[in-house]
Parts: C-alpha cells; structure tokens; sequence
C-alpha cells in the first residue's frame, strides 16, 4: 500500500516536473559530474580601494561548455591568515569584496601581497581555494593642457615599506575613454621609466556637454592584476551632426516634387469640375430662356 | 419619327419601374432595412464600448472592414473606368449597362470609405486627417483621391442623369407632385435642343475620361497604402496593376450578378440580352486570366527569393489559411476560366455563377492581403493572447459589413425607382442615330 502511494507521488511530481520545466530532465544537477573552478582576481579602482573578486564556477567534466554557477557560497578573503572579510557568491557565482584605501598588507620580501580567497566547503561541494600574489601599484593620472595640447600624462610606481618610489618599467599601460556599453582604447604603450605623455585626440564627441571620461588602465598583469584610474575631462569637441534636412519624405514638410504634382492634379480636376458646374448653369440659363419663350408664345396665342 | 411622342412611349414603358412596388420588392426592402437596424446597432455597441468588441487588435489593427473597404473602393474605381470607357464606344447595347454600372460606381464609393470610418478607434481624431495632413503619407493620397473622385462621379452620374430627368419632368403629369418637383428641379431645364445636347455631350464625355484618369490614378493609390509599407506581402511593385486588375475583375463580376437580377426581377429580357452576358463574360474570361497571372506572379516571386518573414507568410498562407487561399487564388481564377472558356458552357445562369465565385474569391483575396500580413510581424507579438496573435472577426463586424452590403441594395433599388434603369435618352440617342444615318443614305 506504502509503494502504490510513493508510486503516486512520483508519478505526479514528474507530470508536474514536466508541464513546469521541460528542461529539467536535460539538467544533471548533481555536482560529482562537475569540476569546480575558483577563480581570485584583483582589481584596483579610481579611489585606490581593492576590489577582491572570486569565480566560481562547476564545469562538467563531460560537456565542457556546461558551466554552472555555485550560488550563495561563503568565501572568506585572507591576507596571508589575517581574515580581511567574506562575501556570498550571486546568481552568476561571482563574490566581491573591496578592501579600502590605506590596508596595511602583509608582504613578502619582494614586496607582493599574498591575497587568498577561500571556500570551506558544504554538504554537496570540497573546499576551494585559490591565491594571488600582487604587488601594490600606484598609478597616477592627470590630464592637462600643454601649450594648447590636451595631454594625458600617466605616472606608475610602487612604494616600498619606506615609502620610497620606483618606477614602473616594461608593463603595457592602455589609455581609453569611457562609452555607452564599454571602453574605447585610444592607445597602448609599453611604459618606461615610470612616465608616458599622450596626447589627447581633438575629434572625440564626449558627452552633451563634451565631457569625456578618461581612464589609464593596466589588465591582467601578473605583478599587479588589474589597475585602474580615471577622471572626468571637458574635452569632447561636440559636432552636431544632425543635419535639419527639409523638404525631405521624413521631414515636416514634403518634397516639393510632390506638391507640385498634386497640385497639378488637383488644379487640373477642379478645373474640369468647375468647367461643368458652368456648362450645367449654361444649359439651365438656355433651359430658363426656352421657357420664357414658350410663356411669351402661349400669351400671344 | 416623333421624338416627344416616343420619349412619352418610353416613359410609358418604363413607369411601372418607378411607380410599382410589388410585395416581392416590399419584403426585400424591409428585410434589407432590417439588416441595416441590426448594422446600426452594432455600430452603437462599437461607438460606446470602443474596439474591444471588434475582432481588431495592436497587430491586426486592420479587420473585415479594410477588406470591405477594399472590396467597395476597387468595385466603385472600376464601376468608374467602365461606365467612362463605355461612353467612349457608340453601340447600341452599351445603354442597358451604363446606367448600371453608373449607380455602382457611386454607392460603392459611398459605402466603402464608411468602413475606413469604423476602422478609427478614435473618430474624434478623424479631424485631424484634414487639419494635419502629411503630404508624404499615402493615407493622406486616398483620402484626397477618394474625395476627389466621389464629387467626380456624383457630378458624372448627374449628367448622364439629366436628360432622363427632363424626359420624366414633360411626362409625368400623373405621378405624385414631389416627384414631378423633384423632376423638374433636377432636369435644369433640360429641353433636349441641339445645343443643349451638344453642350452636355461636350461635358460628359470630358468628365468621362477624367473618371478613367481619375480611377486609375485613385486605384494606384489605395495599392499604394499598403505597397509602399515594408510589410512582407504589401511591399510589392506590381500592386497598383495588380488591384486594377483585381478591381476590373469585380467591377466585371458585379455588373454580371446586377444584370442578372434585375433581368429576372424587372423582365427587362428585352433589354438585357444574351449577348450583354456574353460581351460580360468574355471579358470576366480576359480579366481573370490577367488576374490568375499577377496572383501567380506575386506568389511565386515571394516564394521563389524565400526571404524569411516572406516565408512566415507563406506559411501562414498554406497552413492557417489553407482552403481561404485555394478558394480565392483557385477555385477564383480556375472555375470562371474553365466556364467561360468553352462556348458550351456559357449561358446566363453559368456566366452569373462563375461571376458569383469570382467575387467570393477576390473577397478573400483582399482578406488574404490584409490579414495574414498583419498576424505575422516583423517584431514579435508580445501579447500571447490568441486574439492578438490571431484575429478573428467578432458580429459587430459581420453586422456592420452585411449592413453595408444590404445599403448598396436597399439604395440600388431606391435609385432605379428615381429614374428607370435602362437610360430613355440613350434610346432616344440611339434612334435618332439611326434616323439620321438612313437619311443620309437616301
């Protein structure tokens, strides 16, 4: 009697599994057919706070392209072992976490921060970790007028625990400006010396108001990650390239072809109308006479 | 011969036409006036509770009463070019027709752009069409040309009207007092003199070719609106010659079933002959041919560049519309050919028959261009509700649409009991021809 009920409620529950979600059966859900993938990256922004961001993501080991999130997992975020904080992971199984400006890191002789990010497990999944090794760099930005000649000039160093500076050699610096959807690069140059000079395009639009935002990034690199800065410019020169266009099939008023023509069909209709209109009062002016006439004629008879 | 005591024959002859109403042609009316009341309710129904109840919505936005809008505007433009044209050919058989296809050219430019009117969910807007008019806009064009045309036929059927008024004013001193008034008031004065014959002449026969230009130009137009869109099965260019074609083909079609009927019901046998149908059918045969080729050629053209929302169409066409499309491009075009094709199979009854199909058909041919086009999109439908996917015409538009098919009767009827329906002054015409030719052969 207990299997006739259980068969039942299966039954039921896969019709029910079936009319709600047609992709339920093609979705192997359990997580023994995946690898996990925790990825850390660093991101260093405009107001030189550190954003940690974690990945993680399964990968089926069969169908490589099968990528699945792992949603609302704990990662803790460490500097060598002192705990810097902990984030859950979203829906896209991404965790972000941003350290402010003027952390004191713990660093290694050569000066790189060991950052890591841990996930301690659950029920269902091992415990993840993964680590970076970054050197802290200064990326300094600003945008001046030279002679009349907009000039971005970029400055890149690191401090030692002394404070003292040393330029940036050999890493590519890429200079962009900000659009609607995504950046676009302006340029890419291999900085020496710890100093680049650009000097900025005169044809760039910006904003209504001829803002442009420009920034000075390094990407991926493997000492420093991701490095950032940007600011705010009037530099955009604005073309207003929108034409008033008249006498055009999008326009108020219409080409002028066509009024010329309508109006000739028009003129040339009513014309021939009012030629009948007078004709007809001819015929009735006649009409009206021949009456007259007629009236006279019985009269004299 | 004496030409007064031949118009008093002829105006003899044909007042029981005007005068007599029998029982039959009383309970014609009333049911035609009823089918009216009921259209008029609808229209009530649709005025103060809106579109909703139209089988109309955001993407047919276009129902029955565009095709009918069609099907009247194309039947009156053609009406138009034959009565125009037929005033062009000096035979003596033209006269049993013209007056026939004079009164359809007018009521069906009437009646059809009231149907445009039902489409507006906003008439109060209707105003605006005039204040604000946008000369790019061929909606703007088929209003102008509609207009135009509708005051051109007006005045042209007046005029071919005139002379029968002043034939009926000298000689009907028996009929009721309003309608020798209205006689009199509409003969102008009308004394058939030769120089009054030759100035309306003058001026019929300019405004008849003016209607043909003006039909041809107007027909264009009404193609226009749909294949100047990018729609997939409007942006086509051979649509202005195409709904010429298909216009003469009902225009053709009509006139036949008209005939027809009023030969049985007025035994106008004597008048309206074999050879009228005949002549009818022959071109009906021609039109449909023609006919049969642009449908071909606007199908297959579609179906050969297989471009894909022409494609969607098509499928459209051959899975939800399947017997609507074989009716109206098949069974349409093929069964009028095969009749009228064999010298056999041409008499009164099959040439009205094959006349019958040929309409029904072109009726579903306007539906087949208006509809389908507007259920398939360029952008996706994003109300899943059947009726914005799918429409279907609701009794509101089938009332009002049988409405308008029972006022072009019931205003048929009305106008051939004004004045008789084989023109007395083409006779008159014809027999003074006649008398002239054989003197000057003597």
């Amino acid at each position: 009697m207990k299997s006739i009920k259980y068969k039942y409620i299966l039954i039921t529950s896969l019709i029910i599994a079936f009319f709600f979600n047609f992709n339920g059966f093609s979705q192997e859900l359990d997580a023994s057919n995946y690898k996990m993938r925790l990825s850390l990256s660093t991101f260093k922004q405009n107001d030189n706070s550190r954003m940690l961001e974690v990945s993680f993501i399964g990968q089926n080991k069969e169908d490589r392209k099968d990528k699945l999130p792992v949603f609302d997992a704990e990662i803790k975020f460490y500097n060598e072992d002192n705990l810097l904080g902990t984030a859950k992971t979203s829906k896209e199984g991404i965790a972000q976490f941003t350290i402010p400006e003027g952390q004191n890191y713990i660093t290694d002789e050569d000066g790189f921060i060991n950052l890591i990010a841990k996930f301690e497990g659950s029920d269902g999944l091992d415990e993840e970790d993964d680590d970076i090794q970054i050197k802290d760099l200064f990326l300094e930005l600003n945008l001046k007028e030279i002679d009349s000649v907009k000039t971005v000039l970029v400055r890149a160093f690191t401090k030692d625990s002394t404070g003292v500076e040393t330029p940036l050699e050999g890493v590519n610096v890429i200079i962009s400006i900000g659009g609607m959807l995504s950046k676009m690069k302006l340029e890419e140059v291999i900085i020496e010396d710890g100093e680049f000079e650009y000097v900025f395009p005169t044809d760039l639009p910006g904003d209504v108001n001829g803002e442009i935002i420009v920034y000075s990034t390094i990407q991926d690199n493997d000492d420093f990650g991701n490095v950032v800065k940007n600011e705010s410019v009037n530099w955009g020169v604005f073309k207003n390239n929108n034409l008033i266009e008249h006498n055009q099939l999008w326009s108020e008023a219409g080409p002028l072809w066509m009024y010329i023509v309508l109006t000739i069909l028009l003129l040339g209709v009513w014309a021939n109308y009012l030629y009948t209109v007078i004709y007809l009062f001819k015929i009735k002016k006649e009409g009206k006479e021949i009456d007259r006439e007629q009236v006279e004629l019985n009269t004299e008879l | 011969m004496n030409l007064e005591n031949r118009k008093r024959e002829l105006a003899i002859e044909f007042s029981p036409l005007l005068e007599k109403t029998t029982t039959v042609s009383k309970i014609w009316i009333a049911t035609l006036v009823l089918i009216i009341l009921v259209g008029l309710y609808a229209f009530i129904v649709q005025f103060t509770q809106g579109q909703i109840v139209t089988g109309m919505r955001d993407n047919a936005v276009w129902g029955i009463y565009t095709v009918n809008f069609i099907f009247f505007v194309c039947l009156s433009y053609s009406g138009a070019f034959i009565s125009g044209i037929l005033h062009f050919i000096h035979t003596p058989w033209k006269n049993s027709v013209s007056r026939m296809v004079e009164i359809i050219t007018v009521l069906s430019l009437i009646i059809g752009p009231i149907y445009i009117i039902l489409c507006m969910a906003r008439l109060d807007r209707l105003l605006y069409l005039f204040m604000y008019p946008r000369i790019q806009s061929p909606i703007t064009w088929d209003i102008i040309a509609v207009m135009t045309d509708l005051i051109g036929c007006f005045i042209y059927l007046f005029l071919t009207f005139i002379p029968d008024f002043a034939i009926l004013r000298d000689n009907s001193e028996n009929a009721p007092k309003w309608r020798q008034k209205m006689y009199k008031y509409f003969a102008i004065g009308y004394q058939d003199t030769p120089k009054q014959r030759i100035k309306l002449h003058k001026i019929t026969r300019t405004m008849s070719a003016m209607i043909i230009a003006m039909a041809i130009i107007a027909y264009s137009v009404l193609a226009w609106v749909f294949s100047l869109t990018l729609q997939p099965g409007w942006d086509s260019s051979i649509f202005g010659p195409y709904f010429i074609v298909a216009g003469l083909y009902t225009g053709i079609a009509v006139i036949i079933i008209v005939m027809y009927l009023i030969r049985k019901y007025y035994h106008l046998e004597s008048y309206i002959r074999k050879v009228h149908f005949s002549g009818a059918g022959i071109i009906l045969l021609v039109l449909s041919l023609l006919y049969g080729y642009f449908t071909f050629s606007e199908y297959f053209t579609r179906w050969f560049s297989h471009k894909l929302y022409d494609t969607n169409l098509l499928n459209t066409l051959f899975t939800r519309y399947f017997w609507m499309f074989v009716f109206a491009n098949y069974i349409g075009v093929l069964v009028p050919i095969v009749i009228l094709f064999f010298n056999k199979l041409r008499n009164i009854k099959s040439i009205t028959f094959a006349a019958v199909i040929a309409i029904v058909g072109l009726w579903f041919n306007r539906y087949l261009i208006v509809i389908p086009t507007l259920e398939t999109p360029y952008i996706p439908i994003q109300d899943t509700r059947e009726e914005f996917i799918h429409y279907t015409a609701t009794w509101v538009e089938w009332s009002l649409s049988l409405a308008g098919v029972a006022a072009f009767i019931l205003f048929f009827i009305l106008l051939m009991k004004l004045v008789p329906i084989i023109p007395m002054s083409g006779i008159i015409d014809h027999e003074r021809g006649q008398a002239k030719r054989k003197k000057s052969i003597k």
